[in-house]
């Protein structure tokens, strides 16, 4: 093994780096905008005693928690402009897919989160007159949130990860742009050292300050 | 001032109230005794609609809880908005206490009269030191419910409850929670509200409280109202084979 290591090319291409990362944070950035939007709500329709409102959110969670986020994107791809008449960027349709994706899990995180509120702190708001959104929003979810910072935060670093899907539809994010630079420069070993190094740079500091806060919210207790 | 006529109430097919009628008049302390099961804490979660009642009627002064009748006759379901206003006007006691966690003690006392009515906050946070002193804890204002002990936790919760200023409190099971040395701290709390006048419904598995507190004490057992009666007469001349069943069983 005497595998020479050139890590100068990947210096050269620097801002190959640096403009596939700001791709790849855009898409994590709408995917998670769209499944807080969507997940909420799901989250809470799951939780309805209404059958009618139930159903429909509970199948569009299992469904996308059932397949993989590749196949859904690839379908959301080259359907989404079909049934909706739209033409959209791949870039688009990635982030609209793993915000989909990202709707389902947050829904479940979601729930997981306020059905752990047990039924005595109910019993309390709804006893002093709250209403069931006084009692959601002033007694559980404050205490639900911080549950559910963990799970969010893994799902998080989860969807930075899946954005290199995106590379099977030619999207521009961090994979892809290695994946060219590899074809110019016939370095794959450096590349990707330094693609798995700018993932962990992305992702570390988050679940870093997500310990944190865990910590934190512990000790406050 | 509040009046139940042929309560009933099931959970799935299990009949748990089989048609309760009792009236509770103002300033009146009404003990609630009975075996495990037997609906006591049902009962009391119906009187302010914790639970839905399906079959009879139970006013709180002029107002039925819960339903509207319909000008047929039929009664329907109330807006949550009503059962909500009927709420702050009953001040509920649990045997978990249940205080708001991520809370300190004077803002859990603070909470229902800011959030839902709405009250200006120095009004509301002077009168809740003065509860916070009532119930002997003035020191406590600023620590959470989980730093406290059961028996503080519980004179927390009584206060909570104070701050709504209701016409009528409910207590179930409210020292059952608590380790025996804790128990007299909240007795002591609840008859010093009985002296002030506060009408009371009681579910207690305490029978000297029963005894000394209550004006009268009601039995029951799965799910009948078996006797209400002044304390001396339940306690000395039960007219009922359970009764005398039960107090024996408790009381050794
Ligand atoms: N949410 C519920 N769902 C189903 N059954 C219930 C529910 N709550 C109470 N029950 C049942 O109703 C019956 C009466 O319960 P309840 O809690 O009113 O009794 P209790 O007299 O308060 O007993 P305890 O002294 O143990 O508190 C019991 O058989 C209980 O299992
Ligand atoms: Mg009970």
């Amino acid at each position: 093994m005497d595998y020479t290591w050139h890590f100068q090319v990947v210096w050269d291409y620097r801002m190959v780096f640096v403009r596939g990362a700001l791709v790849t944070a855009q898409i994590t950035f709408w995917a998670v905008v769209i499944g807080l939007l969507l997940g909420l709500p799901l989250g809470l329709m799951r939780r309805s005693e209404m059958r009618l409102v139930r159903a429909p959110a509970a199948g569009f969670i299992e469904l996308f928690r059932s397949t993989p986020a590749l196949v859904q994107l690839v379908w959301i791809y080259y359907s989404l402009p079909i049934l909706t008449g739209l033409q959209m960027s791949s870039v688009v349709s990635v982030s609209i897919g793993l915000g989909l994706h990202a709707a389902a899990y947050f829904a479940e995180i979601f729930r997981a989160g306020v059905n752990s509120i047990g039924r005595g702190q109910w019993d309390a708001a709804r006893a002093i007159g709250m209403t069931y959104s006084q009692a959601m929003r002033r007694i559980v979810l404050p205490q639900a949130v911080r549950r559910m910072v963990p799970p969010f935060i893994n799902e998080f670093a989860s969807l930075i990860k899946l954005t290199t899907l995106g590379s099977a539809l030619a999207v521009d994010e961090l994979l892809h742009e290695a994946n060219n630079l590899i074809n110019n420069t016939y370095r794959p070993l450096e590349i990707y050292t330094v693609l798995a190094v700018a993932f962990a740079v992305l992702i570390y500091p988050i679940i870093f300050f997500s310990q944190r806060l865990e910590q934190r919210w512990q000790r406050g207790q | 001032m509040i009046s139940a006529r042929n309560v009933r109430k099931s959970f799935g097919t299990h009949l748990v109230l089989k048609g309760i009628d009792l009236d509770v008049v103002k300033g009146e302390v009404l003990a609630i005794i009975g075996p495990s099961g037997s609906g006591k804490s049902t009962l009391l979660r119906c009187m302010n609609f914790l639970e839905e009642y399906d079959g009879g009627e139970i006013w709180f002064g002029d107002e039925l809880v819960g339903y509207r009748k319909t000008a047929s006759g039929r009664l329907v379901k109330d807006s949550e908005a009503r059962v909500a206003a009927i709420r702050t006007r009953m001040g509920m006691v649990f045997q978990s206490f249940n205080l708001f966690p991520h809370m300190t003690v004077l803002e859990n006392v603070v909470e229902g009269p800011r959030v839902v009515q709405r009250r200006k906050r120095d009004e509301v946070v002077a009168e809740a030191k003065q509860l916070l002193e009532r119930v002997g804890l003035s020191a406590k204002e600023d620590a959470y419910p989980g730093t406290l002990s059961g028996g503080q936790q519980q004179r927390a919760a009584i206060a909570r409850a104070l701050a709504m200023r209701p016409d009528v409190m409910l207590f179930d099971e409210p020292t059952s929670a608590l380790d025996p040395e804790l128990v007299g701290e909240v007795l002591d709390v609840m008859k010093a509200l009985a002296a002030d006048g506060m009408t009371m419904v009681v579910v207690t598995h305490e029978m000297s409280f029963a005894r000394e507190v209550g004006d009268r004490v009601m039995m029951m057992d799965e799910g009948n109202q078996v006797e209400i009666a002044e304390p001396a007469t339940i306690f000395t001349n039960p007219s009922h084979p359970r009764t005398v069943e039960f107090l024996q069983r408790v009381l050794r």
